[in-house]
C-alpha cells in the first residue's frame, strides 16, 4: 500500500473541501444547529397538558378539585366550558387534550362518603401524551382521595392514620430528569451517523457523474487506497463535529459529561469510519448523486434516527426489529455515549459495543472495497 | 515477447449482443505514433480502455509494454499515461494542485514532483498560469493540462484518446508539436481521432470502423494501396444531386460531397475532365471547375468504407 | 398559451422518461416510503409494558412480598434480576439491565402492622427519561392502589376511625374514563400519519433541489436556457413530476396504512388531496429555491438538509409544541409541516372537515404562496 498515493488523494479531497465552503460549513454546523434546537427547544417530557374543565357542581369541593389538577405541572387550564356538547367541540377542534366533567351531585356524594363518578375525556389521537396523562390523573385523584380522609380524620379529632407506604422515588443520574440530558447524547449519535455517511456517499458518485473518476482509475492507485483517501478528510470534519457538539453540550447545556475523553475519541473514532465506509460503500453502488444521496438517507439516516434506541426503546420493537438493530452502528454508538456522559462508565462495561462497531468498520470498508472494481466494466 | 510496445491479437469487446470491438490484431512499436482512424462509435474508445486496463476484453490478448491487459491490468497502470475523452481532471482545482495530485499518485515524491512539474508546465506552455483554477481555462489549454498530468512519471507510453475534439486546426497543431516533441523521447503514442488532418500527422494509422480494423499502415501506404485511380475535385452548386449522378457511372469508383465540392474517384487511365463536365451539364448541373488532387485520408476512408470517417454509415 | 402547454408537455416527458428509465430511481421513488411507514409503524413506540427492573427486598416477609407481587402483577413491571446487597444495584443499573430498582427496606412488614409508616424506593435510571417519567407514574399508581388496600384494612381494624369514613369510601373519586378517536391508544394510529407527511416532504425536497441542480453542474441547464422556454414554465416542467410522485407516494402509503396497519381513515378522501397539495406546493417551491442559491449537487444536499431536520423536529411530530419555548413556538408557526400534521391526523383520525380545520388549511396556503412566490422570483433572477 501507497501511503504517498493516499496522501495525494487525501491532500485533493482537502483541497477540494475547502474550495466549497458553503458544504463544509454547512457540515460542520448542521449538527451544532441540531443541537442548540434539541438543547432549547424540544422535550419529550409530558406536562402542561391543555385540559377544559365542565364543572356542574360549581362547589367548594369540586373546585378543590379542579385546582389541584391544574395547580400540578401536569395539567394547564385552558378554559371552563358551559356546556356538555362544549365537550365535543373542544376536545374535535383541538382546544384541549383532556376534558374533566364534574356532575352536580359531586360534593355531596363526597361528604357522604359514598362514591363520587366523574367523567374524564381524553382525545386519543396523542396516544402518547394520553397515556402518561390518564397516570397523572389517577394520581392526582389518589392525592385527592386521601386528602378527603385526612381531613376528616382529623375533623374527628383522632390522630391522623400514617399511611402504609411512603413512596419516594429516586431518579439515578439525571437528577432533574430533563429530557435533554438524555436526548443529546444519542442525538450526538444519530446526527454523526447521519452528516457522515452523507458526505461521503456523494464523493465517489460524485467523480461519477463528472467524468474525473475514470481518469482516476486509470492510475496505479488501488481500491483500498481510494477509499481511505477519500475517508480520512471527511474523518478529520466529523472528528472536529463531535468536537463542537460536545463542546456545546457540555459547556452551554450543562449535560453532564461523567466518562474519559479519551474514551469518547477512542470510540467515536471507530465509529465515524464504520459510518464513513457505509457512506463510501453507498457512493460506489449508486449510479449518480440523487441516487446515492437517497439511498443513504435510507439506508444511514432513517435507521440511526429509529432504530438506535435514541428516542424510540428497542425493546418495545417486534422482534425482527430488534434484531436489525444490530446491525445498525448507531445503536451502539449512542449507548456508548450515553454510558460515557451519564453514567461515566468506561471501557470495561462498554466493550461489547465498541467491538461491535470495529467488526462494523472492518466489515463495510471491506465490503466497499470489494464492490469498487477499478474497471469501467 | 517481442519488444513492440503495444500487441492486439484477436480481441473483441461485447457488450450484452453489441460487438464494440470485434477481432482487432496489431502491434505497434516503441517509440511510434500510431493513430485509431475512425467515425464515433467504431471501437476506439472501447480498444484503448481495454489497453488501459479499464475494460476487460471479452476475448482476445492484448499486451502493453510486455504486461497482460487482463492479467496485469493493474502493473500497467503504473507505466502508461492516459487522456481520457471527456475531460477528467478537477476543475476546482489550480493547475499545479491538478498537477501535484497525479504526481503524487504515480509516486513521486515532492521534491522530484516540484521539479518535474516545473519541467511539465515549461513543456506544455502554461508555466505563468500555474495558480490559475482549472475551470477558468479555454478548451485548448486544458486539452495540454490534460496530456501534462498524463506525462509527469515519464511513462513509455501514452493513450490518448480524442485529445484535440471541439478545437480549431491551429490548436490542434500546435498540440501535435507538443506531440512530436515526445516522440523525439522515444514516447508510444496511442492516439485516437476522428480527424483526418490528425491521422495525416501519425507515423502509422489504423482505420476503424464498426469494431473492424480495415486498414493498417502509414497514411502514404494507404493512399496509394487502396487509392487505385485518379481523385478528382468537382466544384459544382449542387453537389448532392451531382454525386447521385455520378455514382452510377461507367469508370467512377465513388463520388463523396466533400463540403461544397465532390471528390470523384475515377479508374485508371480515364481522363475525367474531358467528358465529366459534360456529362453533368446535360444532366443540368452545372460544373464550375474541375481539377486533380492529392488524395487525403478521408478518400481513402470513403473508399473502404463507403462513407466518410466523420458520419458514421 | 398554446405554445406554453407544449413546451410545458415537452419538459415534463422528458422529465418523466428520464425518471422511469433508470430503475434505481423508480425503486427508489417507491420503496423507502414504504420501508420509512413499516419501521415507524413497528419501531416507534413511546408505550412501555414489562420494564425489566430489579427487585431488592430486605425485609422478606409476606406484606413485602405482597407489594412486590403488586408490582409483578401490574403488567408495566417485570422482575429480572433479585439482589441481596445495595452494590448490585449499581451494577444492574450501570450495565442498564434494570431500568429500575424497587428497595423494600428491612423493617417494612413491621411498621405497616404498627400502623406507621413505611419507606419504599423506587430508584429509577435516569438515563432515559420518557421510561423514567413512566416507571414514576406507574409506580406511584401501584403503591396508592396498595395503600388503599392497607387503609381500608387499618381503618376496618379500627372501630372509631371506621365510623369517620364508612367502608366503601375508599376511591371516593372514580374517574370513569372515555377515550376518543384511538380508543385503545395505538401508538402507531398516532405516528401512521404523520409518517405519510413526514416521508413525502423529504423525499420531494431532496428529489426537486438536487435534479434541478443536476441540470446546472452536467451543463444541460444551457441548452435549455436557449430555447423559448420560459422561466415559469421551466419551473413547471420540473416541478410536476416531483409532485406526481409525491402523490404516489402518499396513496401507496395511505393504502399499506389503512389496508395493512389498521389505521382507521374516517374523513375525506378529497379534502386530503386538496391539503396535499397545497403542501407539496410548500416543499417543491423550496427545493427549487435550494437549487438556485446551490452550486451542486452536494451543496443542495447539504442545504436540504439544513432545512429538513427543523422542519420535522420543530413540527410537532415527535417532540410536542406546547413544550417548547415561547420563541420556539413562534417559529413554528411558519413550518408547513406542522399544520398539515394536524389536517392529516384531524382527517385519518376525527374525521374532521373543513369547518373544523381551515385555520390550518388557510395558513398552509399562504406559507405555501409565499415560498413558491420566493422560488419563482429567484429562479427568474438566475435564468436571466
Amino acid at each position: 500500500m501507497s501511503i504517498r498515493r493516499i496522501k495525494a488523494l487525501t491532500k485533493k479531497e482537502f483541497i477540494q473541501m475547502s474550495r466549497d465552503i458553503r458544504s463544509l460549513m454547512g457540515a460542520l454546523f448542521n449538527p451544532l444547529l441540531m443541537i442548540f434546537l434539541f438543547g432549547y427547544a424540544l422535550s419529550l417530557d409530558v406536562d402542561r397538558i391543555p385540559t377544559v374543565v365542565l364543572d356542574f357542581d360549581g362547589t367548594p369541593v369540586s373546585r378543590e378539585f379542579t385546582h389541584r389538577l391544574t395547580d400540578s405541572r401536569y395539567f394547564t387550564l385552558v378554559r371552563y366550558l358551559e356546556r356538555d356538547r362544549d365537550v365535543d367541540s373542544s376536545l374535535t377542534r383541538g382546544e384541549a387534550l383532556m376534558a374533566l366533567v364534574i356532575p352536580r351531585d359531586f360534593a355531596s356524594k363526597v361528604k357522604q362518603g359514598i362514591q363520587a363518578p366523574i367523567q374524564v375525556v381524553f382525545d386519543g389521537s396523542d396516544s402518547n401524551t394520553a397515556t402518561i396523562a390518564l397516570g397523572y390523573l389517577k394520581a392526582v385523584a389518589a392525592g385527592f382521595d386521601i386528602a378527603l380522609q385526612e381531613q376528616r380524620i382529623r375533623r374527628a379529632g383522632l390522630r391522623m392514620v400514617d399511611m402504609p407506604l411512603e413512596a419516594r422515588v429516586r431518579v439515578w443520574f439525571n437528577p432533574e430528569l430533563k429530557s435533554k440530558n438524555f436526548i443529546i447524547p444519542g442525538l450526538t449519535g444519530v446526527i454523526m451517523m447521519a452528516i457522515c455517511s452523507v458526505m461521503t456517499a456523494l464523493s465517489v458518485s460524485r467523480e461519477k457523474e463528472t467524468g474525473t473518476l475514470e481518469q482516476l482509475i486509470s492510475t496505479p492507485i488501488t481500491s483500498l487506497e481510494l477509499l481511505l483517501g477519500k475517508l480520512l478528510p471527511y474523518l478529520a470534519v466529523g472528528l472536529v463535529d463531535l468536537a463542537l457538539v460536545v463542546g456545546a453540550a457540555v459547556l452551554v447545556f450543562d449535560v453532564p459529561f461523567r466518562g474519559s475523553y479519551l474514551n469518547l475519541f477512542i470510540t467515536s473514532l471507530i465509529f465515524l469510519i464504520g459510518s464513513l465506509s457505509w457512506g463510501l460503500f453507498v457512493s460506489v453502488v449508486a449510479k449518480s448523486q440523487i441516487q446515492a444521496s437517497q439511498i443513504s438517507v435510507i439506508s444511514a439516516f432513517l435507521p440511526s434516527f429509529l432504530l438506535s434506541g435514541f428516542i424510540y426503546p428497542i425493546e418495545n420493537m417486534p422482534v425482527v426489529l430488534q434484531a436489525l438493530t444490530f446491525i445498525v452502528p448507531a445503536r451502539y454508538f449512542v449507548e456508548i455515549l450515553k454510558g460515557l456522559f451519564l453514567q461515566g462508565v468506561g471501557l470495561t462495561v462498554l466493550w461489547p459495543q465498541v467491538l461491535a462497531l470495529v467488526v462494523y468498520a472492518v466489515l463495510v470498508l471491506n465490503l466497499a472495497r470489494k464492490r469498487f472494481t477499478k474497471r469501467i466494466l | 515477447m517481442s519488444d513492440a510496445a503495444v500487441v492486439l491479437k484477436d480481441v473483441v469487446k461485447r457488450f450484452g449482443g453489441f460487438v464494440a470491438v470485434d477481432h482487432i490484431s496489431l502491434e505497434i512499436g516503441s517509440g511510434e505514433i500510431f493513430g485509431f482512424l475512425g467515425p464515433n462509435g467504431a471501437g476506439k474508445s472501447t480498444t484503448i480502455r481495454m489497453l488501459c486496463g479499464l475494460l476487460r476484453p471479452s476475448s482476445g490478448q492484448g499486451w502493453v509494454n510486455g504486461l497482460d491487459v487482463v492479467s496485469q491490468s493493474e502493473k500497467i497502470k503504473s507505466s502508461l499515461g492516459y487522456m481520457s475523452q471527456r475531460f477528467s481532471l478537477y476543475d476546482d482545482l489550480r493547475i499545479e494542485e491538478n498537477m501535484a495530485f497525479f504526481g503524487g499518485i504515480y509516486g513521486l515524491d515532492s521534491a522530484a514532483c516540484e521539479t518535474r512539474i516545473r519541467e511539465v508546465l515549461a513543456l506544455i506552455g502554461l508555466a505563468e498560469r500555474r495558480r490559475s483554477l482549472t475551470r477558468e481555462l479555454p478548451t485548448g489549454l486544458k486539452q495540454r493540462l490534460a496530456l501534462g498530468c498524463a506525462l509527469l512519471h515519464r511513462p513509455p507510453i501514452i493513450f490518448l484518446d480524442e485529445p484535440t475534439s471541439g478545437v480549431d486546426p491551429g490548436t490542434r497543431r500546435n498540440f501535435w508539436d507538443l506531440i512530436y516533441t515526445l516522440a523525439d523521447e522515444e514516447v508510444t503514442v496511442f492516439v485516437t481521432t476522428h480527424y483526418m488532418e490528425e491521422a495525416e500527422y501519425c507515423n502509422r494509422i489504423g482505420l476503424i470502423d464498426h469494431g473492424q480494423l480495415i486498414a493498417l499502415g502509414s497514411p502514404a501506404e494507404l493512399k496509394s494501396k487502396h487509392l487505385a485511380g485518379m481523385i478528382y475535385e468537382i466544384a459544382t452548386d449542387h453537389v448532392l444531386a451531382a454525386a447521385e449522378t455520378l455514382a452510377p457511372v461507367e469508370g467512377v469508383l465513388d463520388a463523396a460531397v466533400f463540403g461544397r465540392a465532390l471528390h470523384v474517384r475515377m479508374k485508371q487511365g480515364i481522363d475525367a475532365p474531358s467528358y465529366l463536365p459534360a456529362f453533368l451539364n446535360s444532366s443540368g448541373l452545372l460544373v464550375n471547375s474541375i481539377r486533380p488532387i492529392e488524395p487525403t485520408l478521408e478518400d481513402v476512408f470513403v473508399a473502404l468504407v463507403g462513407h466518410k470517417a466523420g458520419q458514421p454509415s | 398559451m398554446q405554445m406554453m402547454f407544449l413546451r410545458v408537455k415537452v419538459l415534463l416527458v422528458k422529465e418523466i422518461i428520464q425518471a422511469l428509465r433508470d430503475p434505481r430511481l423508480r425503486f427508489l421513488v417507491f420503496i423507502p416510503p414504504l420501508l420509512q411507514l413499516v419501521a415507524f409503524g413497528y419501531a416507534a413506540n413511546l408505550d412501555l409494558k414489562n420494564i425489566p427492573i430489579a427487585l431488592y427486598d430486605e425485609d422478606n416477609t409476606p406484606v413485602s412480598r405482597e407489594l412486590a407481587f403488586a408490582f409483578a402483577s401490574s403488567g408495566y413491571f417485570k422482575f429480572v434480576e433479585t439482589i441481596q446487597r445495595p452494590e448490585e444495584m449499581a451494577t444492574l443499573i450501570d450495565r442498564g439491565q434494570v431500568s429500575a430498582v424497587l428497595h423494600l427496606g428491612p423493617d417494612l412488614a413491621a411498621r405497616v402492622g404498627s400502623g406507621r409508616s413505611a419507606l419504599v424506593q423506587v430508584i429509577v435510571a435516569g438515563t432515559n427519561s420518557n421510561t423514567a417519567s413512566l416507571v414514576q407514574s406507574y409506580s406511584l399508581q401501584i403503591i396508592e392502589r396498595f395503600n388503599r388496600a392497607r387503609l381500608k384494612k387499618r381503618l376496618d381494624d379500627n372501630p372509631p376511625l371506621r365510623k369517620i369514613i364508612p367502608a366503601g369510601s375508599q376511591g371516593i373519586v372514580q374517574a370513569e374514563v372515555r377515550v376518543w378517536y384511538n380508543t385503545e391508544l395505538l401508538s402507531r394510529n398516532f405516528y401512521v400519519p404523520g409518517i405519510i407527511a413526514l416521508v413525502i416532504m423529504v423525499s420531494v425536497l431532496n428529489l426537486t433541489a438536487m435534479a434541478v441542480v443536476r441540470e446546472k453542474e452536467v451543463g444541460t441547464m444551457e441548452q435549455i436556457m436557449v430555447t423559448p422556454i420560459r422561466p415559469f414554465e421551466f419551473i413547471l416542467g420540473k416541478t410536476i413530476p416531483f409532485a406526481l410522485i409525491g402523490i404516489l407516494q402518499v396513496a401507496l402509503v395511505s393504502s399499506v396504512g389503512v389496508f395493512w396497519f389498521g389505521v382507521p381513515m374516517r374523513g375525506s378522501v378529497a379534502l386530503l388531496f386538496v391539503a396535499l397539495l397545497i403542501y407539496l406546493l410548500s416543499f417543491l417551491s423550496l427545493g427549487l429555491f435550494i437549487s438556485t442559491i446551490s452550486r451542486n449537487q452536494q451543496q443542495a444536499l447539504i442545504t436540504t438538509f439544513f432545512f429538513t431536520f427543523p422542519i420535522i423536529l420543530l413540527s410537532g411530530f415527535i417532540f410536542p409544541i406546547a413544550n417548547m419555548p415561547p420563541v420556539i413556538q413562534w417559529v413554528t408557526y411558519v413550518n408547513p409541516l406542522r399544520y398539515f400534521l394536524v389536517i392529516i391526523r384531524d382527517i385519518f383520525l376525527k374525521g374532521s372537515g373543513l369547518s373544523i380545520l381551515w385555520p390550518q388549511m388557510v395558513a398552509l396556503l399562504t406559507i405555501s404562496l409565499c415560498v413558491m412566490v420566493l422560488a419563482v422570483r429567484r429562479v427568474n433572477k438566475t435564468l436571466d
